[in-house]
Order: C-alpha cells, then sequence, then structure tokens
C-alpha cells in the first residue's frame, strides 16, 4: 500500500509537468479558439499539484520516517539531508506556483501578450522546479537503496 | 492591450512575497528548534504542514490585500516587472532553501 501511495505521488507529479508542458506550448500559440482550453488546463495543473502535494504529504508524514532512518545510516546520508529537506520546502513553492497559475491564465492570452509573458514564465518555472524535485525524489530513493545494499554487505 | 487584471499582478507579487517568507521561514525554523520549531510542530503536529498552511493563508491573504489598495483597483506594476519580481522571488527563494541546506 505504500508504494502505491508513493507511486501515486510520483504519478501527480509527473502528470502536472507534462500539462505544464502542454499549457506551455498552447499558450505560445495563443489564440481566441484555445482560451478555454488553455484555462482549463492551468486549473488542471494547479489541481494536479495539489493532489502530488498532498499524497507526497501524507506518505512523508506517515511512512517516510523508516527510509530516513535508512538513509541516514547510509553511504548517501546527504540523499536526506540535502536532497529531501530542499525538496520538501521548494515544493511549497512550487505548490504557490501552480496556485496562481489559473489566475494568471484567467486573462486572455491572445489579445493581452503581458498576460501570455507571465503565464509562460510561470509554466516555465512550474517545469523546471517539477523535474529538479523529481530528480530529487530518485536520489531519495538511490539513497535508500545504497543504504540497504550496504547492509547486506 | 498590455494592461494586467488586478488579480494577475496582485497574487503575483503575492507569490513572490510568500516564496521569500517561506525561504525566510525555513531559516528561521531550522535555526530556533526549541522556540520557532516546536511552536510550528505544536500547532498542526509536524512543522511542515504549519509551513505549508501559513503559506497558502499568506499567499491568499497578501495577494486580496494587494488587489483591495489604490480605492479596489490594485497593485499597479508592468507586466514585465511583473514577471522580474516573480523571477527574481523564485530564484533567490530556492538559493536561499538549497544555500541553506547546503551549509547547515
Amino acid at each position: 500500500m505504500t508504494e502505491i501511495i508513493l507511486m501515486a505521488h510520483v504519478l501527480f507529479g509527473m502528470l502536472c509537468i507534462v500539462a505544464g508542458v502542454w499549457l506551455f506550448v498552447d499558450v505560445l500559440h495563443a489564440n481566441e479558439a484555445n482560451q478555454g482550453r488553455i484555462r482549463r488546463v492551468s486549473i488542471a495543473v494547479a489541481a494536479l499539484m495539489w493532489l502530488a502535494y498532498l499524497v507526497g504529504g501524507y506518505w512523508y508524514l506517515t511512512y517516510y520516517y523508516v527510509d530516513k532512518a535508512i538513509i541516514l545510516k547510509g553511504p548517501w546520508p546527504f540523499a536526506h539531508s540535502f536532497f529531501m529537506e530542499m525538496k520538501e520546502h521548494v515544493a511549497i513553492m512550487l505548490l504557490l506556483l501552480a496556485t496562481y497559475l489559473p489566475i494568471a491564465a484567467a486573462s486572455n492570452t491572445a489579445v493581452n501578450k503581458g498576460a501570455r509573458k507571465v503565464v509562460l514564465w510561470v509554466v516555465g518555472f512550474i517545469v523546471l522546479i517539477g523535474i529538479a524535485i523529481d530528480g530529487a525524489g530518485a536520489i531519495i530513493g538511490i539513497g535508500a537503496k545504497v543504504a540497504l545494499m550496504a547492509t547486506k554487505g | 492591450m498590455d494592461t494586467l487584471s488586478k488579480y494577475t499582478v496582485s497574487f503575483g507579487a503575492s507569490l513572490a512575497i510568500t516564496s521569500i517568507l517561506s525561504a525566510l521561514l525555513v531559516v528561521v525554523k531550522e535555526l530556533n528548534e526549541n522556540s520557532v520549531l516546536a511552536w510550528m510542530k505544536g500547532l498542526t503536529s509536524h512543522h511542515w504542514i504549519t509551513h505549508g498552511l501559513l503559506m497558502v493563508i499568506a499567499f491568499f491573504a497578501i495577494g486580496w490585500g494587494l488587489a483591495k489598495i489604490n480605492n479596489g483597483e490594485g497593485l499597479k506594476i508592468t507586466p514585465e516587472r511583473l514577471v522580474c519580481v516573480i523571477t527574481s522571488a523564485i530564484v533567490i527563494g530556492g538559493l536561499i532553501i538549497s544555500g541553506f541546506y547546503l551549509a547547515y
């Protein structure tokens, strides 16, 4: 069950990144016809980020203490002391960016170049930071793996 | 037609302010485990829940407040300046958090 929760966290995060890339391309080609879709996808990005945050947060608060203890005794303690600590706090900034996105995307990005620029920068940050903290999650997983391998000799 | 809506500007500025506040709260709580961190833990059972809640509340409160200034017309800044403010805050906030945990 814990693995399913963890995989759901990663799945929602990855879907958020994919939706973010979709939104970026749609806003680059903004016209009157795709305004409704831009608004819907911006809401989807925010919803997926909230789901990733809440599911990941539940797992972090309920189950992560076991992994943390293993990682800190292993050869990669920085997987927790740097990557997890950084990830859990940068994720709050990412959540705020995703929450702001539908507010910025409510403007007509087909005619308002300023609004288009704001949306492109915000969704660009969501995608880049999302990829970065996804990578941090992978390093945390490897930190647990190398620690378990070390105990097996 | 490059004027941003008052909510785009106000909540964009709030995003920038809250991102910096969040990064500073990381430093403050980690350096004050017996006071700030303990208080945050006591409020919701875990400091990270309190941190997230405080930042989401601050984001909406500051954004709503900035939308009410100038007789309800909200904060006035150009799109270029708003992008610059948001970008600077995200980069500085990220550097504060990363730099702190690298050094801590």
